[in-house]
């Protein structure tokens, strides 16, 4: 596997000292992994999110994605990064009211072969399966509907990096799994996966490495192992038992 | 909850013999609370003297004897069950007490002590996770639903650990 997100002693400073500013982070992200970030509101993970993302410029130090450097680059070609490599998904979809469900998918293929993009288009909907509400409007869809949606949106550039902030906040525990067992499908064909997320269940559930957020530092990267375990090494239930 | 109950409360659905009382206990439970056969047949006898189950019949083949529960043992389980857990919480976990001689000895600097701790909370969860999901796999929503009950505890656990990791940075910067 080869690194796909390098940051290098990154730091970035808000104006007037507001929270979620960044001190001195470094990590890198492989090829393929599926990594969770948690941190309460105001850590920064949204900062390193966003820095990672193109959408925010580091204030000192290095963001590296897929070899470019991201703090030299101007807004255009930002643009273009997100647009090539980068796949977002938020809380609340983000989906346009006035577009049906493929022309939203089919927002960042602006600039390719119309055909080709509609083909992978309806493919992602078939996969996600939501095939059949594709010339609806989101406002028609279910959560759950609109945050597959968003999805193959995130997908439709074929990303090397897959971003999730907080994907089932706005969803109900059903919708919720089964849009994280999406992007764990995802991850099992070969997606990189980012998750930011505030539940460490979901988060340990799915990531086999958790990264923690604090004051704008990294306190702690765990990568965890994933065992079959007897059910008597993960918990035991005990109680007052007869003495011979 | 205590041994004597979950024997009766096999009893009271048929007549067992003390291997099957063992197995079905350790089947019941998914393997989490292991019981040697001696704690059965111990818990047997008492439960014969205190006149909460009986034998059934005479010794069959290999000495086997059967038990059923009787009338008294029946309320008394029914008793039981509908008694809410209650009395002081037990902190079973050695964390506890090196998290006091930790703020003794360390002059308050409990941040490694704290990352160890949330580690292998998280790895925990993992497994947990992965115990639900078999659990689930096999049909065995009852078990599904005590590994969430272990699942939502040990979330507990990590967020008291976030809380206090959080008090000890702000604290270190002021």
């Amino acid at each position: 596997m080869s690194e796909l997100v390098r940051l290098s002693d990154t730091t970035k400073v808000y104006q007037g000292g507001m929270t979620g500013a960044l001190n001195g982070v470094s990590l890198t992200v492989e090829e393929g992994e599926f990594t969770a970030v948690m941190g309460p509101s105001g850590s920064g993970k949204s900062t390193l999110l966003n820095l990672i993302a193109g959408l925010d410029r580091p204030t000192s130090g290095g963001v590296t994605v897929g070899g470019s450097d991201l703090g030299r680059m101007g807004e255009a070609a930002l643009a273009r990064f997100r647009r090539d490599h980068i796949g977002f998904v938020f809380q609340f979809f983000h989906l346009l009211p006035n577009l049906t469900v493929l022309e939203n998918v089919l927002i960042p293929a602006q600039l390719r072969s119309r055909t080709s993009a509609e083909a992978r288009g309806r493919e992602l909907l078939e996969q996600l399966g939501i095939a059949e509400v594709a010339n609806r409007y989101p406002a028609k869809l279910s959560g759950g509907q609109q945050q597959r949606v968003a999805i193959a949106r995130a997908l439709i550039n074929q990303p090397s990096l897959l971003l999730a902030d907080e994907p089932t906040g706005a969803l109900d525990t059903r919708s919720g799994d089964q849009v994280m067992e999406l992007l764990m499908a995802l991850h099992r064909q070969g997606q990189t996966i980012l998750l930011v997320t505030h539940d460490a269940k979901l988060a340990t559930r799915y990531a086999a490495r958790v990264i923690s957020v604090l004051d704008g530092k990294i306190v702690d990267d765990a990568r965890l192992e994933t065992a079959e375990r007897a059910a008597a090494d993960v918990i035991r239930v005990r109680g007052e038992e007869a003495r011979p | 909850m205590s041994l004597k109950y979950g024997v009766m409360g096999l009893l009271a659905e048929e007549p067992l013999h003390g291997y099957e009382v063992k197995n079905r206990f350790e089947a019941m439970l998914g393997g989490t609370w292991e019981v040697n056969i001696g704690q059965i047949y111990t818990t047997l006898q008492r439960l014969e003297r205190d006149g909460l189950v009986r034998p059934v019949g005479e010794r069959g083949d290999r000495g086997k004897l059967l038990y059923e529960v009787s009338d008294a043992g029946r309320k008394a389980l029914n008793e039981w069950l509908a008694q809410p857990e209650s009395g002081p919480q037990e902190l079973r976990e050695d964390i506890y007490v090196k998290l006091l001689l930790a703020a003794r000895l360390a002059n308050g600097n409990l941040g490694p002590l704290l990352s160890r701790q949330k580690r292998a909370y998280l790895q925990r969860l993992r497994d947990l996770n992965q115990l639900e999901a078999r659990a689930r796999k096999d049909g065995r929503t009852d078990l599904a639903n005590l590994v969430r009950g272990a699942l939502l505890h040990t979330e507990a656990d990590i967020k008291w650990i976030d809380e206090l990791s959080e008090m000890g940075i702000s604290g270190e910067s002021a």
